[in-house]
């Protein structure tokens, strides 16, 4: 079976099939087969860094938009030492243009669930934590929903499967923090504290939740993990790019015909993702610029896309990053002055004030944004912003000011005319 | 094996173990700027202002050697980031880049302090910090001349009173999360956090609750900016008016190293000095309240009781009463009374005169309430030097003797003690006997007074007190009395306007001066008036005689307890001295 071709390509992480969030029907698909098999076939699993090497042979780059491999991150996690070890799972997805998650616990928890279980017993974890974003009310209740029913059928809890493996899962949720989303935050959120990235190092692996080894994975890097067990790594990692490989949810939004949820290979062409897997652009506009992966990933003009897919290989080569694949369209008519104020808004307002540079900065570039949307900036304010991005990259303890760093410094370069357009002359040079 | 070696700025420096890199810089008297890091607390690396320039050499992996360039240098392989130095763990070979060497070092410092700026009110002018500020100090060093922020600033609450005794401008804050860490992590109150994001973040308690912490008052002495203030001291005076003086708390038997602050002879406000053995940092906020003793409620000029009213008496008329009593009453009539609350030289001083009078040795009663501790800075001791009058070998009586004795007696000779306040005595004990008291302020006691003689403060004199650890430590004179004199007395600092003023800087006034002298002068001049040889000319004197009279003292002197933070008295010479 080949899963190259996005346009033969049979979704697998949320499949057309109905009420596939019942773990019945779950079941019924084939579903915990791969837990099942890590948990009690001991030829083909001997022991949990089997798991490990196959996953890692997988090469399941993080969806949760650094790409790291899954496996190798799991190879970290020093020898287990009779304490509590957790895997936290990251399912905070805040960032606008992204929300690729929800359709994993909306339509299909029960493949994050296996994952998770099967990741657990890899890395002989004995409590698993979900962190759900706060807004995400509706999915937070199914998701709770979806663990008490591996609970009762035994997927969850005390010697799973009869293999004297136990695992608890719990579901915790944020408060409506996008800082939560960044992974030693999310632990000082799940452990009841203010929502501030740690320092690093110690890194999670060694010092995570209260203090223990804790690995850190996306959701939908873990629902991939049932699929690689079931189908092998080889499987999976010829599907799509080929340094980045395996199904990817595709977050489209925009001035497309069809915004959605849609899973393909990963490596689509992004015009051809456009076009037709997202209806075209609407009124037949033009295409203007698109967002490759969420608001922090530089923007590219239309007509930087000639050839690019979406892999982060490629992404990179044109000047942005694959991020989390959550895809913002915009038309001939958006005003990019006013797209770049709005993201900087947004970093502004969820800056966690940790650190100076970025809860300063953030402020700042936006304060300079509004003026010159209201038509109040002058040229040079232009230079003062590529400025302020400059003095908060990669100063910080977490990639935060980064992220609202670099839309700033894309887009003025990539649409530095449209701004000028929009600012008076400056009548003297800033010092 | 070779000591593991750090280059910084080009220069080469040996170290051991894993210290961390700002306070190795600090520590060899080097300079990076800081806000959030404290040697006593985490370092949680918010500020960003401490970054600098790391690299490490690299290593052939098969032979271990260090690779070298073709000029024969080390190669070195630097961080692709600038890193904060106070969380930086130094490592073997290490190659370190500051302000001083690095320009990009250099421009990053600024563009923090050109952030933390952007939102910061820049009230110096009405800033009670202005002076003493880090902010302040490092901008003017490290900061950029002007400021490109021509935007809003953001506005928080302002004057919000936090608790009993610190105030918030959260305008001002910086974000260093000291306080908060400091109740976290030294007083363990908890009672401080971050509230809001980003740019309106600002410590404060939680709702309906109130910053109480007995120590809330040093996060007022940590906070980086005029962000927490006291809510006693703000408005009161500027930093550099005042003269700092060093001394030591004599609210509590801890001795916690302080500071007085004074200006026109008054204490306006105390903070704690750092000593690694007995304070740290820190210092209880009681401790810092006890200024106004210094100030207010002093006794100043002699009294004598006529028709059960004191009235104002002479001096000299005071040591013709004294001496007159002592003459006049038996000497097993005769009750001297030390006290846990005054110095180890006034204490002397009374034992002196008491033996030359032919007297009984002096009782003290110490001054304890128990469960008032709580095994940090506040002791179960209420009085500063209790330690010391065992060591001198004054006579310790529980409540109900020292009542016994004072019924007795028929001449009462006590030193600086509320004894009727703290509830030793009440006025049935007293009934039978002349009171000579000896006091600074007036209390219960002083009331009971026949002869009240005003005596000089901590805060007045040079003197040692032995704290509960047996560690004896000494006080300067921070203000004048009627009698001394900044300018003739070697032992008073100097302040920035002794230094530096002019007569026309208006700084010398003759107000708040109190009429009092030190206890053993008046002591000598009583002798004297007796004839007999007490000879006690001030502290330093006084305890250079102690040395050579009482074992438990030997080897101390002002000189060694300058040198070495106080001395601990050891516990076994407490033995030979009884």
């Amino acid at each position: 079976m080949s899963q190259s071709d996005w346009r033969t390509y049979k979704p697998v992480l949320i499949p057309p099939v109905d009420n596939l969030h019942e773990i019945e029907v779950y079941r019924k698909q084939g579903g915990y087969e791969a837990l099942k098999s890590v948990l009690t076939d001991k030829k083909r699993w001997a022991d949990p860094k089997s798991v490990v090497d196959e996953v890692k042979a997988a090469n399941i780059r993080g969806r949760g938009g650094a790409g790291f491999n899954a496996g190798l991150k799991w190879s970290f996690m020093p020898p287990a030492d009779g304490g509590p070890r957790y895997l936290a799972c990251n399912g905070d997805e805040s960032e606008p243009g992204t929300f690729k998650d929800r359709k994993i616990f909306e339509y299909n928890p029960h493949l994050f669930i296996e994952g998770a279980v099967i990741a657990a017993y890899a890395m002989e974890i004995t409590t698993i934590y979900v962190y759900i974003r706060g807004e995400y009310r509706p999915f937070i209740e199914m998701m709770r929903k979806a663990v008490q029913d591996a609970y009762k059928n035994g997927m969850l809890g005390k010697n799973i499967l009869k293999s004297n493996f136990s695992v608890d899962m719990v579901v915790a949720s944020g408060a409506g923090a996008y800082i939560c989303g960044e992974e030693t935050s999310m632990l000082e959120s799940i452990e009841g504290k203010r929502g501030y990235p740690r320092v690093k190092p110690p890194f999670p692996a060694q010092k995570g939740l209260w203090g223990r080894p804790t690995t850190i994975n996306n959701i939908e890097t873990l629902s991939c993990v049932p699929l690689v067990i079931r189908n092998g790594a080889d499987w999976f990692s010829s599907i799509g790019a080929k340094n980045h490989p395996g199904p990817l949810l595709y977050g489209i939004s925009g001035h497309v015909n069809r915004p959605g949820v849609y899973e393909l290979p990963s490596g689509v062409p992004v015009l051809e993702l456009i076009e037709e897997v997202a209806g075209g652009m609407r009124n037949g506009k033009k295409l203007k610029a698109i967002i490759p992966g969420g608001s922090s990933t530089p923007i590219l003009r239309a007509d930087q896309l000639d050839g690019v897919t979406m892999d982060s290989d490629s992404l990179r080569t044109a000047g942005s990053m694959l991020g989390t694949s959550g895809m913002v369209v915009m038309d001939e008519d958006t005003d990019i002055v006013e797209v770049l104020w709005r993201i900087s808004h947004f970093y502004h307002h969820e800056s966690c004030g940790q650190c100076t540079p970025c809860r300063d900065g953030t402020g700042w570039l936006e304060k300079i944004l509004l003026k010159i949307r209201n038509g109040d900036g002058e040229t040079r304010d232009l230079d003062l912003l590529l400025d302020v991005t400059t003095q908060m990259e990669g100063r910080t303890i977490c990639a935060l000011a980064d992220a609202a760093a670099w839309p700033v410094r894309y887009t003025i370069t990539r649409f530095r005319d449209e701004f000028e357009a929009r600012c008076k002359k400056s009548v003297h040079a800033l010092v | 094996m070779t000591m593991s070696e750090v280059f910084i700025d080009g220069k080469r420096y040996e170290f051991e173990g894993q210290p961390q890199l700002l306070q190795f810089i600090l520590d060899l008297g080097l300079e990076v700027p800081f806000f959030c890091y404290h040697p006593s607390m985490t370092a949680p690396a918010n500020c960003r202002q401490c970054m600098v320039k790391v690299g490490s050499p690299v290593k052939d992996r098969e032979t271990g050697e260090y690779e070298l360039d073709d000029e024969g240098n080390r190669v070195i392989r630097w961080f692709p980031k600038l890193q904060t130095s106070c969380n930086t763990v130094i490592a073997d070979g290490m190659v370190v880049q500051t302000q001083e060497s690095d320009e990009l070092v250099q421009r990053a410092q600024k563009d923090t302090l050109e952030f933390i700026l952007a939102n910061h009110p820049l009230d110096c002018p009405i800033c009670d910090q202005a002076g003493e500020c880090p902010l302040q100090i490092q901008t003017y060093k490290y900061g950029p001349e002007g400021s490109r922020f021509e935007v809003k600033k953001v506005h928080k609450p302002k004057h919000v009173q936090l608790g009993p005794r610190v105030t918030l401008d959260a305008e001002r804050c910086i974000n260093c999360t000291r306080c908060v860490r400091f109740t976290d992590e030294i007083s363990k109150s908890h009672q401080l956090t971050i509230v809001e994001r980003g740019d309106k973040n600002y410590p404060v308690t939680a709702p309906g609750r109130s910053f109480d912490d007995p120590y809330s008052l040093n996060t007022v002495d940590i906070c980086p900016v005029g962000a927490l203030t006291s809510t006693d001291f703000r408005f009161k005076a500027r930093v550099w008016e005042m003269n700092q003086t060093p001394s030591i708390d004599i609210t509590n038997g801890k001795g916690c190293n302080i500071d007085l602050w004074t200006r026109d002879n008054l204490v306006l406000r105390i903070t704690p000095r750092f000593h690694p053995e007995v304070n740290d940092y820190w210092m209880p906020d009681a401790g810092r309240e006890a200024y106004q003793l210094f100030n207010e409620n002093r006794v100043s000029h002699p009294a004598q009781k006529l028709e059960s009213e004191q009235v104002s008496a002479s001096w000299n008329h005071a040591l013709e009463t004294l001496a007159e009593q002592l003459e006049q009453t038996d000497r097993k009539d005769v009750l001297f009374i030390g006290s846990p609350h005054a110095s180890v030289e006034e204490n002397f001083a009374l034992m002196q005169l008491a033996n030359l009078t032919g007297a009984k040795t002096p009782v003290f009663t110490p001054h304890v309430e128990e469960g008032s501790g709580d095994g940090f800075l506040l002791s179960d001791d209420q009085a500063p030097n209790a330690e010391g009058c065992r060591l001198l070998g004054l006579e310790e009586v529980s409540p109900k003797q020292m009542q016994t004795k004072v019924s007795e007696a028929r001449l009462i000779v006590a030193l600086n003690d509320n004894l009727f306040g703290r509830g030793v005595l009440d006025a049935t004990h007293a009934k039978n006997a002349f009171w000579v008291v000896f006091a600074s302020n007036h209390t219960e006691t002083t009331q009971m007074a026949d002869l009240l003689i005003p005596i000089t403060t901590a805060a007045e004199h040079a003197a040692s007190y032995v704290n509960v650890d047996s560690r004896i430590q000494r006080t300067f004179p921070a203000k004048e009395t009627k009698y001394s004199n900044r300018r003739l007395s070697m032992e008073m600092s100097e302040g920035r306007l002794d230094r530096f003023g002019t007569s026309f800087d208006n700084w010398v006034t003759e107000d708040h001066k109190i009429d009092c002298v030190p206890f053993w002068d008046f002591a000598t001049q009583a002798g004297e008036r007796l004839g007999l040889n007490l000879h006690l000319i001030d502290g330093r004197q006084i305890m250079d005689q102690i040395a050579t009279m009482n074992p438990a003292f030997e080897g101390v002197s002002y000189v060694t307890m300058d040198e070495q933070g106080g001395i601990v008295l050891a516990k076994e010479s407490m033995a030979k001295s009884k």
